[in-house]
């Protein structure tokens, strides 16, 4: 794999759901140990980016190509996106009554790092340190998956997974909603952990600002109607908070 | 007048004619279809199991409570269906036996009775009887390779007594007809949990009476069916005395071309005032030729009850749940049998403690594995 091949590689991606286009034609790039933000007003096609990364079935791709450092990730199930090391942190994840948390956690991180990266004091440590650095109770792990949290506890749950599964590629689709100023900052710690100095990339996906406070992004990009239409620097989330999506909708309309 | 007080098993059996099928027991599993023979005049001669008593852990001895030949006091309730709960005392001849406990046994593990069908028609009628003030859980496993088990459950649990009660159906195959017929004293707090993934045919009568004021019943269900198998549960409580509660919570996983069936019927007595009681049946569809059925009734004569409820969901494994499972590594055939111990599990957790839920966990991921392979 040569140097430069970036962690994720989006080239002139389209796609839908039963016939309907959501995904206009999307190019993406982003290298190791960056962390880019797709911002965009709801229906504008971020969690279907995510989605199609992550490999729902409910998708179809229809042209274009994803790759994660080189690798093809379209032909693959979900499973195997997620042992190539493709992360996604949802923004409504499903609740499994019935399954254990520690379970889940343990299965999860066998599937993915192997059987012996589940096992023994080093996880148990590693759980350990990463439920004090998100401040969850050891409580948590005798709870089923997801079922009965509060929003917040989902959150911080996502990145507890992120940190124990260390993805290749972050994907974090409106972690921020749900959280207060505290959580955001601590979610945020978790994230920058997770991804900076690492071979790692992480994709935030938000409508807010406020979580890229925390979590500097290297890029933003801005999503309308299923296209990149503007790209930048961390400021572009500032001005798209002053400014709104109206004048880069209009700009949309007389470039397409 | 209870009519097994004049007449012996086998003549009261035989008086009886079958069953009509418009019947809320017998509308989806015939008599005849668990009939040892189908030949519904002929009575086996079965064979009695094999009994062990002993506890989960090995420490702890087991002072007052014994199995004991013979039955004192603990007659079928009037309650029951005379056509089941004759037939096996029947077919039981001198299989007959009591779990005594004692007032105020109290243990700190689970108690486990084996019983072992051997591989010939094997019938049993076991009496409970529970003293007051007892807290315990106890496991009863069937398991043998028996072509066909009749196993009749009568007696009653003492007043103030705590009791996690688990019945394991675990055959290798053959029918296996199980009938309950507990009185549930005053101020108990019982709960009665069937885990059934043996057996090709099952045919279980639970009933359950709330004859004395205060009486807590919860009846669980965890329930696995694959191939062919034919796994029918009717579930009947009586809340006759005043604030009694009772919880009816039934989860059958349906795969291959079985079939389950789950009917329950709660009536509450005109008197029975306070009373509180639910019952919900949830299947999960594993196959598209796998069948559920559930049929919740209730009949309340009382208007002064806290609540009376029922209800039934039917579906397939859900498709985002195995996404989620799918997005962490899970691959398609782990993420449907996590999804399907989960299920299960939400019953299974509520029968007992953590040792007897551990201990009940392990036995089903066993199970499932064995359905996987």
């Amino acid at each position: 794999m040569a140097s430069d091949t970036p962690v994720l590689g989006i080239r002139d991606l389209h796609a839908g759901i039963d016939d309907t286009p959501i995904l206009r034609g999307i190019d993406l790039e982003i290298p190791a140990g960056e962390i880019h933000a797709i911002m965009g007003r709801n229906g504008s096609g971020k969690t279907t980016t995510a989605n199609i990364i992550m490999g729902h079935p409910d998708f179809e791709v229809s042209e274009g190509s994803v790759e994660l450092n080189g690798e093809d990730l379209l032909d693959m199930e979900p499973w195997e996106r997620a042992r190539a090391g493709v992360f996604l942190s949802f923004q409504y994840p499903q609740a499994v009554p019935g399954l254990q948390v520690g379970n889940f956690l343990r299965k999860s991180v066998a599937a993915i790092r192997g059987e012996d990266a589940a096992k023994g004091t080093e996880f148990r440590k590693r759980l350990k340190e990463a439920m004090e650095e998100l401040d969850i109770d050891r409580s948590f792990l005798g709870r089923y998956v997801n079922d009965g949290f509060s929003g917040g506890e989902k959150k911080r749950f996502e990145i507890l997974q992120l940190m124990l599964l260390r993805p290749k590629l972050a994907i974090l689709d409106e972690t921020d909603s749900g959280l207060d100023i505290d959580g955001i900052r601590t979610v945020s710690k978790g994230i920058n952990a997770a991804v900076r100095g690492t071979d790692s990339g992480a994709l935030i996906i938000t409508h807010y600002s406020r979580i890229l406070e925390h979590v500097q992004p290297d890029k933003v990009h801005v999503l309308i109607k299923g296209r990149i239409v503007k790209s930048g620097g961390p400021e572009l989330a500032l001005e798209l908070e002053e400014r709104g999506y109206d004048w880069l909708e209009e700009e949309a309309e007389t470039t397409a | 007048m209870n009519r097994v007080k004049i007449m012996d098993a086998a003549s009261l059996y035989k008086s009886l004619g079958e069953p009509d099928r418009a019947d809320h027991l017998w509308r989806y599993t015939p008599w005849k279809r668990v009939h040892p023979s189908g030949d519904l005049g002929e009575i086996p001669n079965a064979v009695a199991p094999k009994l062990t008593l002993s506890c989960l852990d090995e420490d702890v001895a087991l002072l007052g409570i014994s199995i004991e030949e013979g039955i004192v006091g603990a007659e079928v309730l009037p309650e029951s269906d005379e056509v089941t709960s004759s037939f096996i005392r029947a077919a039981a001849g001198d299989s007959v036996y009591t779990l005594r406990v004692e007032n105020n046994f109290v243990a700190s593990a689970p108690i486990v009775l084996d019983i072992d069908t051997g591989d010939s028609p094997c019938a049993l009628h076991l009496a409970l009887d529970v003293g007051r003030h007892c807290e315990f859980e106890l496991i009863t496993q069937v398991s043998g390779a028996a072509p066909w088990t009749g196993f009749l459950r009568s007696g009653r649990i003492g007043d103030g007594s705590i009791l996690n009660d688990v019945v394991i159906g675990h055959t290798d195959s053959g029918t296996l007809l199980r009938v309950d017929s507990i009185a549930i004293g005053r101020d108990a707090q019982v709960r009665v949990g069937t885990v059934s993934s043996g057996s090709d045919r099952t045919k279980a009568d639970l009933r359950y009476k709330m004859g004395e004021t205060g009486g807590h019943l919860n009846v669980l269900g965890s329930i696995l069916s694959a191939d062919k198998m034919h796994l029918d549960h009717h579930v009947e409580i009586h809340h006759d005395a005043p604030e009694t509660f009772s919880r009816l919570d039934w989860h059958s996983a349906c795969g291959g071309n079985s079939r389950t069936v789950g009917t329950g019927m709660l009536r509450v007595a005109k008197g029975a005032r306070g009373a509180d009681a639910g019952q919900l049946f949830h299947n999960l569809l594993l196959s598209e030729k796998a069948e559920a059925d559930s049929i919740p009734e209730l009949e309340v004569s009382e208007h002064d009850v806290v609540g009376c409820g029922h209800g039934t969901a039917n579906g397939p494994v859900d498709e985002d749940q195995m996404f989620y499972l799918e997005s962490r590594g899970f691959d398609t055939e782990e993420a449907r049998d996590a999804l399907i111990a989960a299920f299960l599990n939400s019953t299974l957790v509520e029968m007992g403690s953590d040792t007897l839920h551990h201990w009940l966990a392990e036995h089903l991921q066993d199970e499932l594995a064995d359905l996987s392979s």
